[in-house]
């Protein structure tokens, strides 16, 4: 379909936004990296994938914008904080500890990776071709984490156990990547965001879970509980208040100009 | 001479250089030939040569900070994009120029130690706040302006792997430069409010600019051959006035003033005048301009400007935390830790 039915319309725009502030939030975090990583070589391939988490960002915004009337930098600078459909894992902040910057990558970008295959089928024309090639590029984060994940496990005893533990702090967080939007199951139905077999859950786990594996870490996963509600329904930790704050702080001084 | 870690990277002017090899290797330059790291070359060229990369380097480095911190605040999602591309290139320019320095026989590790524990330095203008988004747009325009001016005549200079990274640097840094462009244009056509934030962060960056070229050439020591070798190519009192004639008059077309300003310890402008000697000397085409507060020069090129401490100490930071990660992936430092 090229044009969208009216009732698919709002839980569209809600699943856009998920991703969209995913990766916005998330490209904003990592590019905190940019000029202080731990290897200049990382720290320019770092940059670069922040780049590309915003830049996807602003093509789905633009969709979502498109459908709701507005334009991609309002819906990134300009909602209420309970109106950002992203999960925790992406807000936190990771606190200069690389560990946990590649961790949340990892469990981010095999999600996103999943994600975005199953949006370039959508039956939503537009959206399937626009997913198709960003889920091209988000082969090569998946690449990159999963290498950098392989190094550091096998590293050394200092390396892995900074892994591991960044693994078991953020897997109880990131598993609030898969909370349902509102509407998903209609979206689903209608295959603008169609079903895979076996299902989103058991995929990523099975993936993380392989390469964890080869880096000889140890990855726990719990299968979301399905009545909690977090991010995706607009719920959000202490931290994205003031993540928030930051991020808008220039925009805000004169939200009518040009910049 | 192969990349060795014994070098001794001194200079050392009571080195009497084999003439046989001297001869031939400053005819070679003066014909305009490039040098190569397996070349022969006068002990003096290569620690010159190494500390001019070393020092381009580090200021690469550094100078990702300033802007660096202001990305999470960049105010559309273009701009944003644009300032981690701009402060990549930086970070991209640091790991080239390292490089070339490796080459001429320093070891990374060791340079990003000398760096954080005050050996070596880096461009002083780094040493100066961006307290507003402002500062932002005036580091790329104007610093990344003055920045292309002194490169470009780097980039006609005498040693091979320096030269080509120049020419490359240059190019991106012209492509800052032209974003700085866009936005300082943006500003000066928008609301009064930025109108006003464009205006105080030129007042803060025009006087560290005109110092960017180095001290007045009627101080600066030049007992070296630098110049001979084309290791230097321009003085700085050449290159300042480039810098005064390019911008004087684009900052007055833009609706900017110029000022002389007085500063406080943190570089805040605390008091102001119209610099009234602006003006184009229509028998030469050139502008004068006043001089900036050179005792401020000194005192920041001793250490004690603005932000030396903190900048050096979130390399360090920068240095520390990532240790870990260094020895996982590239391997253990024969260094010493860091005390």
């Amino acid at each position: 379909m090229d044009k969208l039915p009216n009732e698919l319309k709002q839980p569209l725009v809600e699943l856009l936004l998920s991703v969209a502030d995913d990766k916005f939030i998330l490209g904003h975090r990592n590019a905190d990296w940019t000029g202080l990583a731990p290897i200049l070589e990382e720290d320019i391939a770092f940059s670069s994938l922040s780049q590309d988490e915003i830049s996807h960002a602003i093509a789905i915004y633009q969709i979502a914008a498109g459908l709701v009337g507005s334009t991609a930098d309002k819906l990134a600078y300009a909602r209420k904080p309970d109106e950002y459909l992203c999960a925790e894992l992406v807000e936190l902040s990771d606190e200069f500890n690389w560990a946990i910057a590649v961790c949340r990558n990892f469990f981010c970008d095999h999600h996103d990776y999943l994600r975005l295959g199953r949006l370039a089928h959508s039956s939503y024309v537009p959206l399937a071709q626009l997913a198709g090639r960003l889920v091209a590029e988000e082969q090569i984060h998946v690449q990159h984490v999963d290498m950098l994940l392989k190094r550091l496990g096998h590293g050394d005893t200092e390396s892995r156990e900074r892994m591991q533990s960044a693994l078991d702090r953020l897997a109880p967080l990131a598993t609030g990547l898969l909370e349902p939007t509102q509407g998903i199951e209609l979206l689903e139905a209608k295959g603008v965001y169609p079903r895979i077999e076996p299902a989103m859950f058991e995929r990523w786990t099975e993936d993380l879970r392989h390469v964890a594996e080869a880096s000889e870490l140890k990855l726990q996963l719990q299968a979301p509980r399905a009545e909690a509600i977090g991010g995706r329904r607009g719920r959000h930790s202490d931290a994205f208040a003031s993540l928030l704050d930051e991020l808008t702080e220039v925009y805000r001084l004169e939200p009518e100009a040009a910049w | 001479m192969s990349v060795s870690a014994s070098v001794d990277l001194k200079l050392d002017w009571d080195i009497q250089e084999d003439p046989v090899k001297l001869v031939p290797f400053e005819e070679r330059i003066t014909k305009g030939e490039l040098v190569e790291p397996d070349d022969w070359m006068p002990h003096n060229y290569r620690v010159g040569m190494l500390r001019m990369a070393e020092h381009h380097a580090n200021s690469e480095i550094v100078g990702a900070l300033p802007e660096g911190e202001w990305i999470t605040r960049a105010p559309t999602l273009r701009r944003k994009l644009a300032l981690i591309a701009k402060v990549q290139d930086e970070v991209g320019h640091g790991q080239m120029l390292y490089r070339v320095s490796q080459d001429l026989g320093k070891p990374r590790d060791q340079m990003l130690r000398d760096l954080i524990t005050g050996k070596t330095k880096y461009h002083n203008v780094f040493n100066y706040p961006a307290p507003t988004w402002a500062d932002v747009v005036m580091i790329q325009w104007l610093v990344d302006g003055a920045a292309i001016m002194n490169q470009a005549t780097l980039a006609d200079g005498s040693y091979g792997p320096y030269v080509r990274t120049m020419k490359r640097i240059n190019m991106e840094e012209a492509f800052h430069f032209k974003s700085g462009e866009d936005m300082v244009l943006t500003m000066m056509s928008g609301t009064p409010k930025q109108k006003q934030m464009a205006q105080e962060a030129f007042d803060r960056w025009w006087a560290p600019c005109l110092m960017f070229f180095g001290p007045l050439d009627k101080e600066s020591v030049k007992t070296s051959p630098f110049m001979r070798w084309r290791i230097k190519t321009a003085t700085n009192d050449d290159l300042r006035q480039r810098f005064v004639d390019r911008f004087a008059p684009a900052a007055l077309d833009l609706g900017l003033k110029i000022h002389i300003t007085v500063k406080d310890q943190d570089g805040m402008v605390t008091e102001k005048r119209e610099d009234t000697e602006i003006r184009r000397n229509e028998k030469t085409g050139y502008w004068h301009f006043s001089q900036p507060d050179w005792n401020e020069f000194h005192r920041v090129v001793k250490g004690n400007g603005p932000l030396n401490k903190k900048r050096v100490a979130l390399r360090r930071f920068s240095y520390e935390q990532g240790q870990w990660v260094r020895r996982a992936i590239v391997g253990g430092s024969d260094l010493p830790p860091l005390c």
